[in-house]
C-alpha cells in the first residue's frame, strides 16, 4: 500500500507528511507514492540513506553545495508526462523542449552539488549533458530556449526579414506568409531535436525521479531533526521506548501543556491493556499505529528507541464506526471490522490494534466476545494490542495497565484542559486482571451533574453489596 | 503624449474595462507602442483570457495585443503555441490551468500574441514579481472586472479605467456608472498596520475592534449572515469582508443604523448598486479598502458593439467634468 492511501486511514501519518517541507511538488508526489515496505533489507537501506541525509543536514546545511542543491530542487518541475511523450516518440512543443532543457540544466547543477556533499553513492544522478548540448546550440549556458537561428541555415535571414517588416508596421499578408515559413522550419527543427533527444529519455526520467527522491529524503531528514525521531532496528518483538504521538505532542507544546512519552513492548499473541477513562489508551494505540506505519514507510520512529518487527500490514479498529447510510449500528460496524481484521491476521503476520471491542453491547456477551477475540489473537502469529474496560477476563495473556490518576487529586484543580497533568500515562504489568473502576471519580472530578453522580454512587454501592 | 509618462512613475499597471468592448485592448496596444518608442522595457500579463481575435460575446473584430522586441510576456502554454512572434522561453511554472502551464518569454521579433494569465490574485502577484525579476521596468496587467474572476487587477500600483458606449447608450447613464466606479476606485485605504493583519485572510466576515485587533465572527460567507447583523457588531462598528460584497450585505448593514465601517480587499470585490451604496452612506456607513491603485487615466470608446456610436468629444467632456480628471478617446489620441 502507498502512503497516499495510508494517510486516509491514519491521521498521524498524514500529519507527518503534511509537516514535511518539500522543495518541489515532485518531492511531495514521490512521498505519496512511497510504499509500505515489508522487506527488511530495503528498509535498512532506506534508513541508512536517511541517516546519511540527517548527518548531511547537521554538518553541511550552511554549505554552498547544500544551498545549491536546495535551489535546484526548488526549480524542479514535475515533467513526467513530457518525458513519457519523448520516450514514446511523440513530438514535443517548444515549451516542452524548454522543460527538458531546464531539467538537464538543474540536473547537472544538482549532480555537482550532490558530489560536493559526498552523497553521490546514495543519490546518483545520470549525466544529461548530451541533452543540454542538443538544446543549447549557441553554448549560452542558460536554460532559456527557443528554436535558435543556428538550428537551420534559413532561420536567421527569415527572422531578420520579418523584423524589418514589423519595424515598418507592415501588417500586410507578406509578413503572415513569412511567419508561416518560419513556423514550418521551426516545426522541422522540433522533429529533428526530438529524434535526437529520444535516446536520452530514460536517463532524463531517472534524473527527474532521483531529484524527486532527493527532495523526499531531505524533507524526511529535516523531519527527523525537528521531531527528534529515532532510527529503528528490526527485531522479533515490538519495543518502543519513549513513544510519542507527534500531533498531540506538538499540540500540547503549543498550549503549554505537558506531554508524557511512554514505553511499550509487545510480542506475538495478544496483549490486553486496561486503564481508567481518559488514561490515554486510544491515543496509545494510535501512536503505535503511526510509529509502525512511519517505520515501514522508511521514516524514523517517533520514539527515543524503536525495535520493530516488520508486519505484513496494520489493522486497526478505533472509534465509532456507526454508519446510518449502510444501516449498521456502532456494534454491527465494529463486529464487521473485527471479522475483517481476524481474517487478515490469519493470512499474514499483522499488527492488530483494537480499541475497547464490544463496548456498545451488553456487558455479559460483550465480555465473552472480548475473551474469544483475545483467545484467537493469542494463538496467532500477529501482534495484537487490545484495550478494554472489562474486568475478570479469563484469558491467559500478557496484561498491561495505564497507571492512570495520581493520588491526592484536588477537584478544584481539575478541568478537561488540565486533566493530563494528573495522569501518569506510563504502563505497568497488570497482575490481577481487574480493570480500574474510576468512572464515577473522573466524572465527579470533571464537575459533572452532582445528582447523577450521587445516585450512580448509591447504585454502585448497592450492586457491590448484592454481589457480596 | 498624455498619461503615458505617468505610467513610468509606477512598477505595475492594470488596464481595466468597465464592460467588454470599452476599448481596453486598443488602450493597451497604444501604451505598448508608446512605451516601445520610449525604449521602456515592459512586461505584460493578464487576468483570464484576453486578446481573443474575435470577441466571444458579440463576435466583433477585436484588436490583438502587439508586443515589441525586448519586452516580456506571460501566457499559457496553449496560447504560447499560437503566438505570431518569435520569442525565447525563460521560465515555466506556477499554477497549471486547463490551458497548460504559464510561460514567461522574451520577444525576439515583435508580433501578436494571445494573453491568458493568472486565475487568482496570488498567482497574479507572482507573475508581476516574475516580470520585475526579468528586468521589466513596468508590468502591465490586461485586467478584467468580473464576479467570476478570483484575480484582482487592483493589486497593481496604477490603473487605467476604460469606459465606453458599451456601458450604456445613454450618456447620462454612462457618466453616472463611470462616476460611481471612479468613486469606488478612490475609496480610502486602511492603515498599513491594519492592512498587514487583514491581507492574508481569504474568506469570511471579521470584526476589527478599536485597538485594531481582528476577531473571527464565525461567518464563512456574506451569504450566511441572515438576520445576525447585530451579532456581527459585537466587537464594534468596523467589519472586514474578505470576499465579494453584494447589495445584500450593504443593505443589512445599512438597516442596522449603526454607521458601520466596512473594509474590503479592493474595489473589485464590490458588486453593489449605486442605490444601495448611497443608502448605506446615508445611514452613516463607510467603505475602506486594503489597496487602492492610483488611477492614471480614464479612456473612452465611443463605439458600442451593438453598432451605435456616441459623440466622442461631448462624452469625453461630460465624463471629464463629472470625474474631475482628463478622459481620452484612445482612437482619437492614436491618430
Amino acid at each position: 500500500m502507498k502512503i497516499k492511501e495510508l494517510i486516509k486511514q491514519d491521521e498521524g501519518l498524514r500529519y507527518a507528511v503534511d509537516s514535511m517541507e518539500f522543495m518541489s511538488s515532485a518531492g511531495h508526489r514521490y512521498a505519496l507514492e512511497t510504499n509500505f515496505e515489508t522487506d527488511a533489507e530495503g528498509l535498512e537501506a532506506e534508513w541508512r540513506r536517511t541517516s546519511r541525509a540527517v548527518a548531511c543536514l547537521e554538518c553541511s546545511s550552511e554549505s554552498q553545495p547544500f544551498k545549491d542543491l536546495m535551489h535546484c530542487l526548488m526549480q524542479l518541475h514535475d515533467v513526467r508526462s513530457t518525458l513519457a511523450s519523448l520516450a514514446a516518440g511523440i513530438e514535443l512543443s517548444e515549451v516542452e523542449l524548454f522543460e527538458v532543457k531546464h531539467l538537464a540544466f538543474i540536473s547537472d547543477k544538482a549532480r555537482t552539488a550532490i558530489g560536493g556533499l559526498d552523497l553521490t553513492d546514495i543519490l546518483p544522478l545520470p549525466d544529461l549533458s548530451g541533452v543540454f548540448s542538443l538544446l543549447d546550440p549557441d553554448h549560452s549556458g542558460v536554460d532559456h530556449f527557443y528554436i535558435y537561428d543556428s538550428y537551420h541555415p534559413r532561420l536567421a535571414s527569415l527572422r531578420q526579414q520579418l523584423n524589418g517588416m514589423q519595424d515598418k508596421e507592415d501588417a500586410a499578408s507578406g509578413a503572415a506568409e513569412l511567419f508561416d515559413e518560419i513556423r514550418r522550419i521551426e516545426q522541422q527543427v522540433c522533429t529533428t531535436l526530438c529524434d535526437g533527444l529520444k535516446q536520452y529519455s530514460s536517463n532524463a526520467i531517472k534524473s527527474m525521479e532521483q531529484m524527486a527522491y532527493a527532495d523526499f529524503l531531505l524533507a524526511k531528514a529535516r523531519l527527523c531533526e525537528q521531531w527528534g525521531l529515532a532510527r529503528p532496528v528490526v527485531g522479533s518483538q515490538l519495543s518502543l521506548e519513549g513513544l510519542f504521538n507527534p500531533r498531540l505532542k506538538h499540540h500540547n507544546e503549543q498550549v503549554g501543556a505537558r506531554y508524557q512519552p511512554v514505553d511499550i513492548a509487545a510480542c506475538a499473541g495478544a496483549t490486553l491493556i486496561t486503564g481508567a477513562n481518559m488514561a490515554g489508551k486510544t491515543v496509545l494505540l494510535k501512536s503505535i499505529a503511526t510509529a509502525q506505519l512511519m517505520v515501514q514507510c522508511g521514516f524514523f520512529a517517533p520514539a527515543a528507541k524503536a525495535v520493530v518487527p516488520l508486519f505484513g500490514g496494520l489493522e486497526m479498529s478505533v472509534g465509532d464506526g456507526q454508519n446510518e447510510m449502510n444501516g449498521l449500528s456502532s456494534y454491527a460496524s465494529e463486529m464487521v471490522r473485527i471479522s475483517q481484521i481476524l481474517e487478515q491476521s490469519r493470512r499474514q503476520r499483522m499488527l492488530v490494534l483494537i480499541d475497547e471491542p464490544a463496548r456498545t453491547t451488553n456487558p455479559v456477551e460483550g465480555k465473552a466476545l472480548v475473551e474469544a477475540l483475545v483467545e484467537i489473537c493469542q494463538r496467532s502469529e500477529s501482534t495484537a494490542l487490545i484495550t478494554t474496560h472489562y474486568s475478570g477476563l479469563g484469558n491467559h495473556c500478557r496484561r498491561l495497565r495505564v497507571k492512570g490518576f495520581r493520588e491526592g487529586l484536588s477537584a478544584s484543580r481539575l478541568s478537561p484542559m488540565t486533566i493530563n497533568q494528573f495522569i501518569d500515562y506510563s504502563l505497568e504489568e497488570d497482575l490481577d486482571g481487574d480493570a480500574p473502576q474510576e468512572a464515577l471519580r473522573i466524572a465527579a472530578l470533571l464537575g459533572c451533574d452532582a445528582e447523577l453522580i450521587e445516585i450512580a454512587k448509591q447504585k454502585y454501592q448497592q450492586s457491590k453489596h448484592t454481589q457480596l | 503624449m498624455p498619461f503615458v509618462a505617468d505610467i513610468l512613475q509606477h512598477r505595475s499597471l492594470s488596464i481595466v474595462g468597465m464592460e467588454k468592448n470599452t476599448g481596453k485592448t486598443v488602450c493597451l496596444n497604444y501604451i505598448l507602442r508608446r512605451l516601445n518608442d520610449m525604449h521602456v522595457h515592459v512586461g505584460v500579463t493578464s487576468i483570464g483570457v484576453d486578446g481573443e481575435q474575435t470577441d466571444a460575446v458579440f463576435a466583433t473584430a477585436k484588436p490583438e495585443i502587439t508586443l515589441y522586441r525586448g519586452s516580456h510576456f506571460i501566457t499559457s502554454e496553449k496560447h504560447y503555441a499560437a503566438r505570431q512572434l518569435v520569442s525565447e522561453i525563460e521560465a515555466t511554472g506556477g499554477v497549471r490551468t486547463a490551458l497548460g502551464v504559464p510561460v514567461l518569454a522574451k520577444v525576439l521579433v515583435g508580433g501578436k500574441v494571445l494573453l491568458s494569465g493568472a486565475a487568482t490574485t496570488r498567482a497574479l502577484l507572482g507573475q508581476i514579481a516574475l516580470l520585475s525579476d526579468a528586468g521589466c521596468q513596468v508590468a502591465i496587467v490586461d485586467g478584467a472586472l468580473s464576479r467570476l474572476s478570483l484575480a484582482s487587477p487592483a493589486v497593481t500600483e496604477a490603473m487605467i479605467l476604460a469606459t465606453g458606449a458599451a456601458v450604456s447608450s445613454s450618456l447620462p447613464t454612462l457618466v453616472g456608472h463611470t462616476r460611481f466606479l471612479y468613486g469606488l476606485i478612490g475609496l480610502p485605504e486602511v492603515s498599513e498596520a491594519l492592512k498587514e493583519r487583514l491581507e492574508n485572510i481569504e474568506s469570511g466576515i471579521w470584526a476589527v475592534d478599536k485597538e485594531g485587533e481582528v476577531h473571527s465572527l464565525g461567518v464563512a460567507s456574506v451569504f450566511l449572515i441572515g438576520d445576525q447583523t447585530r451579532e456581527l457588531l459585537r466587537y464594534g462598528r468596523t467589519l472586514f469582508a474578505a470576499g465579494a460584497v453584494s447589495d445584500r450585505l450593504l443593505q443589512a448593514l445599512a438597516a442596522s443604523q449603526e454607521g458601520v465601517e466596512l473594509i474590503v480587499k479592493d474595489f473589485t470585490r464590490l458588486f453593489v448598486s449605486r442605490q444601495t451604496y448611497a443608502e448605506f452612506v446615508k445611514r452613516g456607513g463607510g467603505l475602506q479598502v486594503l489597496r487602492r491603485p492610483q488611477l492614471v487615466a480614464v479612456t473612452f470608446n465611443p463605439f458600442s458593439p451593438q453598432g451605435f456610436m456616441l459623440d466622442s468629444k461631448q462624452a469625453c467632456t461630460a465624463l471629464s467634468e463629472a470625474l474631475g480628471v482628463p478622459v481620452y478617446d484612445v482612437k482619437q489620441i492614436e491618430r
